[in-house]
């Protein structure tokens, strides 16, 4: 990036809820049915159509506001966003305005330049989706589908807090993974249920007031996040670099070229009318209901995080890791209280239990006391880590008890002493040379003759027995 | 104050509507007739103490619907009614050279 | 049990009034299959009941008087309408009425304007001018209409039968082709005050697909009592202005001297903020359906328009010959006062008054006063073309009617005399959720009052 240049950012983020019924009538939000098959009156704009909210989306709305550290204003109103487009059947979309449902929160988040970010949360408010337009499926005309028309979104205003497209992209998987810690929603991007659209300027270091400011979207990805708000901030600085100035417009970002271009709009004019949604009574929240949606809340990404470093004396970044998702954060705390020791369990699941997961739709395969067991397992000197993988693969795969399987496999260690000088006697009596020449002073044999025992096992010796019983020999005898 | 033939063409804009050349006088002068005749609510001296309130008739506050897939019934889909449905898809000409 | 076929012959017979949209023939087979279907033990087993084109029924189309939903066949029908089959009435097709309910005099129709049942070079009123007619001439016992700013009781006035606006959220909106949603509601038009105010307790009750449907049980309809002893009624002096037509103020004194010998006892009152009521409703009401009308774009449903060669064209082409220039109009104030910069002058003083009006009717009724009596409208039925040219002489003769819709409040009007032939109804504003008693003395002052005679 140009010196001396300051890039400021916003964003807006749209999380779709996750109910089983639309925002205001009964249809399904199942993704993926035949397009215009989940519709009805209401969501289809129909004349005398009218919208009744579902409760569990208030819900889980005021959910996500208290987890943001909002206030949530006991009332609140409905109102109407107006505008023409063709997946917008009523011709206006209700969402809220002047009295939106939560306002003056917080998001902290590890910025990869500056250490911990208090993000602001200027306001979430509660809204209807919009259906979707597809505009490449028949040629000259846009094919309408309102299977999606009526779902309900909370909208999440950020303040421009944001000094970087990477903090960009840091607030919002930290914003994503506190989502799905509280349960409110899948935020998955492909699928549309987490959608960002940035506000960017620049300005010179030093100057404390903000610039004209462009809006970013089509964004479709973490990582377009990134690239999409770098590929803009680049274009705002080479403008008034050479002399011209930022106009406020929306830009649309286009992934395969990795390009901004402006949007020609489908609101001419930005004026929309808000009015206060005569269909809809206010929207009052009893003092109870928000006390026990905030007894309903789950103890927070960044507070477990700090409790596991604490409690399993575990690195900070392990911790990030084994609770970067609620079902890991359980399992974990599961393994161990199955009797793993801390740290080892720690390894196995940021290594073995992961990467399994990744491969099979992020299901943890082994159940927990499972795990423990193959711990424990490795940790008595019946199973060497190699052996261990495999079993663990193994249960993962097929199921079943993980010492039977070990013996079936044949991997159980021998850990007998006699059974394993044997074996060393052997060894040593085959390698003179090298026993000499590991007397002589050349240790690093050790690995060598340590491997010969091993392969004379057909590695069924615990390594860690072999390697003391070898000791010992080399010592001792002469 | 009077509604001039570009505050029609503005506000028709935003509303969707074809307002002839020729009937734009008209228009101007019927809404500018209407708007000076509400405009006397202006009459209404201001609130003093700050807000004053509104008024909307209806119950005092929402009662919710239980997250249940219950939507209400259609007798038959959108095909039947649509103007130009194919595929399963309302069908609309594009939004001009800009999409 | 009304014969279906005699219920038809009478409907077809009443053609010249152009008040019916649904074609003779399906009329015909609609009613017979309803009658073979009706339940018996239904409260209104075989009345025939026509539907203000505004409401959606399975049966029939549903155009509001428009020619951006012609041909339009509603995929569902409105609650009310399920709850009149539920009681075993028949749907004796859909009325005429001006576009959107936009109108007083159902001169805005696309299909036509319907003629006054008693003078064919009048209007019936409007928007419900052809439910209004069909019960005038006979034809009907009741019929639903709406109301938003009077209209249903201004053509009950006159086309001389009765007209009920319930209390806002008696009656669910789902299935009413919303105009001004925070004014609208479905009412009846009927032959007595007993026909209009049975269909009106079928109709009435909790829905649950309706937000702004109060939670209650139907309307239970009162007796019809002895006297009126024990009523307060008010007159506010607003509603009898210096100017009023002699004519409507000789009735309406006369209708006041039968309520004094019935018993009750009679009040001047005064609500003071009655002269902002039309400009407040021309403020709010245009507001809400410039917003309620930006579902009609030709893209889900109604006739697709020439000329379209790209998105804006079709809606332009589609809004700009699919609605009528009264629709047009409404249209643009409504866009124009609810725009930027524009919002607290209006749209937001409009609701303020609107607080004002709703404070004047409370405090009169907290003051001991039941229902209040003024005169439906300043004059009975005008000429066909006599107000067309100036759209605010249109406005005017809503002035007594519009206040109730403001506050929300129930008001009935019943025929309480001739001018020169023509009827004029007299109107009883009740107190919300209070209909028993307005209909209390309803039907007290029906029993009594020379609806037929010369003021």
């Amino acid at each position: 990036m140009a010196a001396g240049w300051e890039t400021v950012i916003g964003l807006e983020t749209h999380v779709q809820l996750r109910t089983k019924s639309k925002m205001f009538c009964g249809c399904s939000t199942a993704f993926g049915a035949p397009p215009n098959t989940q519709v009805c009156p209401v969501c289809l704009g129909l004349p005398g159509a009218l919208p009744v909210p579902n409760g569990a989306a208030i819900r889980l709305a005021v959910r996500g506001a208290l987890a943001l550290g909002c206030t949530v204003h006991p009332k609140s109103i409905f109102a109407r966003k107006n505008y023409f487009y063709p997946d917008l059947p009523k011709g206006y979309q209700i969402s809220q305005h002047d009295q939106p449902l939560a306002t003056n929160g917080t998001l902290s988040f590890v910025s990869p330049e500056r250490g911990i970010v208090n993000a602001t949360v200027v306001r979430l408010h509660v809204e209807e989706d919009a259906g979707k337009s597809i505009h490449d499926r028949f040629p000259k005309a846009t094919a309408v589908d309102l299977n999606r028309s009526g779902v309900p979104l909370i909208e999440i205003v950020g303040g421009p807090d944001l000094r970087s497209p990477a903090e960009a992209r840091a607030y919002l998987q930290t914003l994503k993974q506190l989502l799905e810690y509280i349960g409110i929603s899948d935020c998955d991007m492909e699928k549309g249920s987490l959608r960002v659209d940035a506000n960017v300027s620049v300005r010179r270091e030093g100057v404390t007031t903000l610039s004209t400011r462009t809006e970013v979207k089509n964004i479709n990805s973490f990582a377009f996040v990134e690239k999409a708000l770098s590929v803009e901030r680049d274009r705002q600085i080479a403008l008034v670099e050479s002399g011209g100035s930022v106009t406020q417009q929306t830009m649309l970002y286009d992934s395969r070229e990795n390009t901004v271009r402006p949007q020609r709009s489908k609101e001419e004019s930005h004026d929309y009318r808000y009015f206060p949604e005569p269909d809809l009574p206010p929207l009052v929240l009893t003092p109870e209901f928000v006390a026990e949606e905030q007894s309903e809340l789950p103890e927070l990404p960044s507070a477990k995080r700090d409790r596991f470093a604490a409690q399993y004396v575990l690195s900070r970044e392990h911790a990030a890791v084994l609770t970067a998702s609620r079902g890991v954060a359980e399992y974990y705390e599961n393994v161990v209280r199955a009797g793993a020791e801390h740290q080892a369990a720690a390894n196995w699941i940021m290594t073995e239990a992961l990467a399994d997961a990744k491969d099979h739709q992020d299901q943890l395969r082994v159940p927990a006391a499972g795990l423990a067991q193959i711990i424990a397992l490795v940790k008595g000197g019946t199973l060497s880590h190699q052996a261990a993988k495999r079993v663990f693969a193994e249960v993962a795969a097929k199921g079943g008890d993980p010492r039977t399987v070990a013996e079936a496999l044949g991997l159980i260690q021998v850990g007998d002493t006699n059974v394993v000088a044997g074996w060393v006697t052997d060894v040593l009596g085959a390698h003179a040379t090298e026993v000499a020449r590991y007397k002589k002073g050349e240790t690093k044999l050790m690995a060598f003759l340590l491997g010969q025992v091993m392969r004379a096992s057909k590695g069924k010796a615990d390594p860690k027995l072999a390697q003391r019983v070898l000791e010992e020999k080399l010592t001792s005898a002469s | 104050m009077s509604v001039s033939r570009d505050d029609v063409l503005r506000i028709a804009q935003l509303a969707e509507l074809d307002v002839e050349e020729d009937a734009l006088p008209d228009v101007a002068e019927q809404m500018s007739r209407i708007l000076d005749y509400v405009a006397q609510l202006s009459a209404m001296p201001a609130p003093t103490n700050g807000t004053v309130k509104t008024f909307v008739p209806g119950p005092d506050a929402i009662r919710f619907r239980p997250d249940e897939v219950a939507p209400w019934p259609l007798a038959f889909g959108p095909e039947k009614f649509a103007p130009a449905f194919k595929e399963g898809f309302f069908v609309v000409p594009k939004l001009g050279q800009f999409e | 049990m009304s014969d279906a076929k005699a219920v038809a012959d009478r409907l077809v017979k009443s053609k010249r009034l152009n008040a019916l949209l649904t074609p003779s023939k399906e009329l015909r087979s609609a009613l017979t299959a309803q009658a073979a279907a009706a339940r018996p033990t239904g409260v209104l087993y075989g009345m025939p009941v026509a539907v203000k084109d505004n409401i959606c029924t399975l049966e029939f189309t549903t155009t509001c008087g428009s020619r951006i939903l012609e041909g339009y066949r509603s995929p569902y029908e409105a609650t009310a309408v399920t709850k009149l089959k539920a009681a075993g009435a028949l749907i004796a097709g859909k009325t005429n009425c001006d576009e959107f309910a936009m109108g007083s005099s159902t001169e805005h129709s696309a299909y036509g304007r319907v003629v006054h049942p008693l003078d064919k070079t009048r209007v019936p009123g409007g928007s419900s001018g052809g439910s209004a007619a069909l019960v005038g001439a006979g034809a009907l016992p009741a019929a639903l209409g709406s109301e938003t700013g009077g209209s249903v009781r201004q053509p009950a006035s006159f086309c001389g039968v009765v007209g009920i606006k319930p209390t806002y959220g008696r009656v669910s909106r789902y299935g009413l082709v919303a105009f001004g949603s925070s004014l609208d509601q479905i009412g009846v038009l009927g032959r007595s005050v007993h026909d209009a105010a049975r269909v009106l307790s079928v109709i009435s009750g909790r829905d649950l697909r309706d937000a702004t449907c109060e939670d209650r049980d139907p309307l239970r309809l009162p007796t019809v009592p002895e006297s009126l002893q024990g009523f307060v009624i008010g007159l506010p002096r607003e509603y009898f202005p210096a100017e009023l037509d002699p004519a409507v103020r000789r009735a309406c004194d006369r209708a006041v001297r039968l309520l004094r010998d019935l018993g009750a006892a009679v009040r001047e009152v005064s609500l003071p903020h009655t002269a902002y009521a039309v400009p407040t409703y021309y403020v709010i009401a245009p507001a809400e359906a410039s917003s309620n009308l930006a579902r009609y774009d030709g893209v889900r449903y109604g006739p697709r328009f020439d000329g379209h060669a790209d998105l804006r064209g079709l809606y332009r082409a589609t809004r700009g010959q699919g609605f009528g220039a009264e629709v047009r109009r409404r249209i643009l104030v409504g866009t124009y006062v609810l725009s930027a910069g524009f919002y607290d002058a209006y749209y937001r003083r409009a609701q303020q008054m609107r607080a004002l009006i709703a404070q004047d009717f409370r405090n009169v009724f907290d003051r001991g006063v039941d229902i209040l009596f003024t005169p439906t409208t300043p004059s009975p039925a005008f000429k066909a073309g006599e107000k067309l040219s100036d759209p605010i002489a249109m406005y005017m003769s809503d002035i007594f009617t519009v206040t109730a819709n403001l506050a929300g409040i129930p008001a009935i009007s019943l025929p309480i005399g001739r001018v020169k032939g023509l009827p004029i109804g007299g109107q009883l504003i009740g107190q919300a959720f209070l209909e028993d008693e307005m209909l209390e003395a309803a039907y007290a002052l029906e029993r009594v009052v020379p609806a037929t005679e010369e003021a």
